[in-house]
């Protein structure tokens, strides 16, 4: 796993010293309303990210694509899910760090007690008897908490491997990486090659839950990787919302409750804005 | 102090009615949402082919959808540089378009349900959450935004996990045209092939 983080940080710093390599000219300053979207757009690197997009693409037709698909075909869809909990539940620690870090004590409360009742009734991780039992999953990592620390999200980078990115997230996917103790349990073959396992199952997890829309936004849109590029942003920013949205009150449900404008129910797409 | 009693009872007076508008139209937005989902998941899991699950869809989405104001959305800031003769030939191709993106996904859509969330108010459109629900698909969670609620309702956006489908539309036709020399011709001519090819 440290070669993974050694592998994040390379690819980080190959992707930000090809900024000298390819950018993308801004519009004549004489139309004001083309200046507007290219500064929107905030893609200074397109051409480098374009090439990066091929390549990724390149190597999801050549192998995650059919990875995903015989994934999809060979395996009954209770064991995929099963699987993805367990996965899930593997990254709780980076997880309730990232809640702890938010300042977010009910997600922090929700992740633990998903750990502990997963880990156990839930046979490992396998079965999410958690959720049944009122403690919701969410998405969060380090990039989600640097953006609710009020760090910009910078220009988009399209990243080999990982995909879509900015700064922040790319920042993120490193420290993840830090966070995460499996990072430092153990060494030698054993244990690189369970790490490497986790980090291929998971792509292969990710690749095979998101098929169809994948497919579906190739071949619908006129221009993918730009399509790619709002997609991620939004996606990101509506996980951003969520997390600092949810303001849910830490009194205990058997304590008398007293009334808080500000620690109503949370409901995860509601005040979304777009 | 009857006077600021009295004052207190007026202002609650003149609230409710607007208080209940508001309501009435989350309500009715509700109820908007749940008949197109209904008629929409009857289409898509229903026994006939495709063609006439098309020509089905399409008088669904041109009854509820605000398709010529969604298809101006989505040129942005080229609407007001189209001539009034692009902009119809560009409004036409668009309906076909939105309607050929949807047929697309029929297969894999087959199965879907939808369970209702809530309802709200923001600016002066309705948000009616849903939860969609599809075979090897993990749960989406999807916001129909509703313009004019209580009056005439019409779908102006679908919200999918934080992405807006007329935002994502509008940002791939920018950048479409800002790699063919802004031409709108070009744009529609790209738009005329995408309907073509699915026939």
């Amino acid at each position: 796993m440290r070669a993974v983080i050694r592998r994040h940080l390379l690819v980080i710093t190959a992707v930000l010293l090809s900024h000298l390599a390819g950018c993308a000219a801004p519009p004549p300053a004489d139309d004001p309303e083309a200046v507007a979207d290219f500064n929107e757009t905030n893609d200074p690197l397109e051409p480098t990210n374009r090439a990066m997009y091929a390549f990724n693409n390149g190597l999801d037709t050549a192998i995650l694509r059919p990875a995903a698909q015989a994934y999809r075909f060979a395996v009954p869809g209770a064991v995929r899910e099963g699987v993805h909990n367990v996965l899930t539940n593997l990254g709780t620690p980076v997880q309730l760090g990232n809640d702890m870090l938010q300042g977010k004590p009910r997600r922090a409360g929700d992740t633990t007690m998903r750990f502990f009742i997963n880990t156990t009734v839930g046979v490992l991780g396998f079965f999410d008897v958690a959720k049944d039992w009122g403690y919701p999953d969410h998405d969060t990592d380090f990039g989600i908490t640097l953006a609710l620390w009020g760090l910009p999200e910078g220009p988009f980078l399209f990243l080999p491997v990982f995909g879509p990115s900015d700064p922040r997230d790319a920042s993120g996917l490193a420290v993840g990486a830090v966070m995460d103790p499996f990072t430092w349990v153990g060494q030698g073959l054993a244990v690189r090659a369970l790490d490497w396992s986790r980090f291929g199952m998971n792509g292969l997890d990710q690749r095979e839950r998101h098929l169809d829309d994948i497919e579906s936004t190739k071949r619908t849109a006129l221009d993918p990787y730009a399509t790619f590029r709002s997609l991620y942003r939004q996606h990101r920013q509506g996980r951003i919302d969520d997390a600092r949205n949810d303001n849910r009150a830490t009194i205990p449900v058997w304590f008398p409750q007293s009334v808080r404008p500000d620690t109503v129910t949370y409901s995860p797409s509601a005040s979304r804005s777009h | 102090m009857p006077n600021r009693r009295d004052f207190l009872v007026l202002t609650a007076a003149s609230l409710l009615p607007a208080a209940a508008r508001a309501q009435s139209g989350d309500g009715r937005a509700s109820a908007f949402v749940k008949g197109i989902g209904d008629r929409l998941v009857a289409v898509v899991n229903g026994p006939e082919p495709d063609r006439d699950k098309r020509a089905k869809l399409t008088v669904i989405i041109d009854g509820a959808v605000d398709v010529d104001g969604v298809a101006r959305f989505c040129l942005g800031r080229f609407w007001r540089n189209a001539s009034a003769e692009q902009q119809q030939r560009y409004t036409e191709l668009f309906h076909k378009v939105l309607v050929t993106n949807i047929t697309a996904k029929l297969g894999e859509y087959r199965g879907v349900r939808f369970t209702m969330g809530r309802a709200q108010q923001r600016e002066e459109n309705a948000v009616v959450s849903t939860v969609v629900e599809r075979p090897n698909n993990p749960p989406t969670n999807v916001d129909w935004i509703i313009s004019n609620p209580a009056g005439d309702p019409k779908i102006i956006d679908v919200v999918a996990e934080g992405t807006s489908l007329r935002l994502t539309q509008r940002q791939d036709y920018a950048s479409y045209l800002s790699r063919n020399n802004n031409s709108i011709d070009a744009l529609i001519n790209a738009m005329r092939q995408q309907v073509g090819q699915a026939g």
